[in-house]
């Protein structure tokens, strides 16, 4: 009885008895993906601005990014144990190292995009620089970077589960188990969530877009107008 | 401006040489040429958009390199062909935006846009409009209006009006006349359109490839005497009647022609035909026009005066304010090839011919 159970894609008595399990998992996997996502914003962000400020660094930052973008996660994962060890610190170096690629080149983007006229006309209104990075450049750079930053965190809420392998905690925990005990319910529950706060976490950034850029609809509806 | 020189790398091809320019106080200079004559680059180097290699541009007396360059763009408002209005911002909060640089609250600011929308002639309800709603005229408009927010006395203008169809520029060209009347700002206007510069501005610059000034006058004296043949080329072939354009009816000096007061005998008017050669006679009643009598009536009356006689309306007629060109098409265009004048009041005062219209050109 026990092992028909254990051999169904789902027995509800083992998630019943684990929801403390679950939980705990939920948070770290949170945590992981929350910390990659701040650090990884902060650091591109950085190049980014360096980027557009002094072009030719682009290239090369977009090399470098390009290169650890491309090395495959357990790779990186092993290649950063000998230097940083098991656990938390090495899973974000190599999360944090995903979202790079992704984040520099949309925010790039996006302040390429700023219509040349927008800025001329700030800075022949007396903005400052910074000002006119604060506000006119970033608020119209927006709803790329957003898209950037839901890339990069279903990227990342995918990667964790795979940082698991190093004993970072996280959804992947689950799946591991499930693996090594041929036991196929904690590995579809570990996934469904993975999947599940994927798709809440896009869905909430591409709420937040709208709300933070209600001049969008307007571009939109107005070309309507305007015909 | 003195003997201001901008090269953009190579000395041997500066985009502006050796300038030398005085603009006045309330006047509308318009900088004309064709491309590569570096007239938007000289309207930059007055707000620092553009540093000069070399010359001086003083701004208000002061030299412009006094203080830093945001400082004083704040002081000047400036106005380029794709407007630029900032797309997340409301069209308020667009004309909002040197005020807000300058820390004005937010009553002070409010209470000016709204003062602003009207006189620009925009409604106020499209303060609360993101751009992107807005024709582009109205954009043009929400533009001017941001220039002109913290009531600078400089406006810098960069081919304002080239990116309007044809008939909403005619009418923002008026709108910025009609302000001009109202604010009294001094104004630099930079376009590449002859009409455009004669039409707006009291003084024109006309510059060469290179940057150099061939001529800087008013337009009358432009299209009378251009002094190079560049300047005369290109102001082109209708320097006459392009004149026309600048000048009214109220320059011309008026006949009194084949005219007699309703009180007159039909002898008296018949005198008056035969003087100037005419079929028909105006009749005038007190100081107003009454309209005119074609011959067969007068030589078939039988009437005391030519008032009795029934008088049709003149066609041809022009207002004092008429511009010289328009006169001459209705001149041209009328059988008796004269037109009368004719003010808001309907008092008359004259006629014109080609002879007239032509006489006035030649002072």
């Amino acid at each position: 009885m026990i092992a028909d159970e254990r051999r169904g894609l789902i027995w509800w008595g083992w998630v019943g008895d684990h929801l403390d399990d679950i939980w705990q998992r939920t948070v770290e996997h949170v945590q992981l993906t929350a910390i990659a996502l701040v650090v990884g914003c902060l650091i591109s962000f950085a190049l980014a601005l360096l980027a557009v400020r002094v072009r030719w660094t682009y290239a090369p930052i977009r090399r470098v990014a390009s290169i650890l973008y491309t090395i495959p996660s357990l790779a990186l994962f092993a290649l950063l144990i000998p230097f940083t060890g098991l656990g938390m610190v090495t899973a974000e170096i190599a999360l944090v190292s995903y979202t790079i690629l992704i984040l520099v080149s949309n925010t790039v983007a996006g302040l390429d995009a700023v219509p040349a006229s927008v800025k001329e006309a700030a800075d022949g209104m007396g903005y400052t620089p910074r000002r006119r990075l604060l506000r006119v450049e970033l608020p119209l750079a927006l709803p790329t970077i957003i898209a950037g930053i839901r890339i990069a965190s279903v990227t990342v809420i995918g990667l964790v589960t795979v940082a698991a392998l190093i004993g970072s905690g996280g959804y992947g925990v689950l799946i591991e188990d499930g693996l090594r005990r041929s036991f196929p319910t904690p590995i579809v529950v570990g996934a469904v969530l993975s999947v599940t706060l994927a798709l809440l976490v896009d869905g909430g950034l591409a709420l937040l877009q709208r709300l933070l850029t209600p001049w969008r609809r307007a571009e939109r509806g107005g070309r309507e107008l305007a015909t | 401006m003195s003997d201001v020189t901008k090269h953009f790398g190579d000395p041997a091809t500066p985009a502006v040489e050796q300038l030398s320019l005085e603009i006045r106080t309330g006047e509308i200079v318009a900088l004309v040429g064709p491309s590569g004559c570096g007239k938007t680059t000289t309207l930059k180097m007055i707000n620092r958009l553009v540093t000069p290699t070399s010359g001086t541009i003083q701004v208000l007396g002061d030299d412009q390199m006094a203080v830093a360059a945001h400082e004083l763009r704040r002081r000047i408002g400036y106005v380029i062909q794709q407007i630029g209005l900032f797309p997340h911002r409301t069209v308020g909060r667009n004309i909002a935006a040197v005020p807000e640089l300058l820390g004005w609250d937010d009553d002070r600011i409010e209470e000016r846009c709204a003062e602003l929308a009207d006189l620009v002639g925009l409604e106020r309800e499209l303060l609360d409009r993101y751009p992107a709603a807005l024709s582009g005229g109205q954009q043009q408009r929400a533009g001017v209006a941001r220039a002109l927010a913290a009531d600078p006395p400089i406006l810098l203008m960069d081919e304002p009006y080239s990116a309007v169809d044809p008939i909403v520029r005619e009418r923002l060209q008026d709108d910025l006349l009609r302000l001009q009347g109202a604010v009294h700002k001094t104004i630099v206007i930079v376009t590449h359109d002859v009409d455009e510069a004669i039409k707006l501005a009291d003084r024109v610059a006309i510059m060469n490839v290179g940057g150099i000034l061939e001529q800087y006058a008013t337009p009358d004296e432009l299209l009378r005497q251009p002094s190079t043949d560049f300047v005369a080329e290109f102001l082109g072939r209708e320097r006459g009647l392009r004149r026309l354009a600048l000048r009214t009816v109220a320059d011309v000096e008026t006949i009194t022609g084949p005219c007699v007061s309703a009180g007159s005998t039909l002898a008296e008017a018949h005198d008056a035909m035969r003087t100037f050669g005419t079929t028909w006679v105006a009749v005038v009643r007190g100081p107003t026009l009454a309209g005119w009598v074609d011959r067969r009536a007068i030589e078939h009356g039988e009437v005391a005066s030519v008032g009795d006689l029934p008088a049709a309306a003149f066609v041809s007629r022009v207002a004092p304010t008429t511009p010289l060109r328009e006169a001459l098409d209705v001149i041209v265009n009328a059988r008796s090839r004269l037109a009368v004048v004719v003010d808001e009041d309907e008092q008359y005062l004259g006629m014109i011919t080609i002879d007239e219209v032509a006489a006035a050109l030649e002072t």
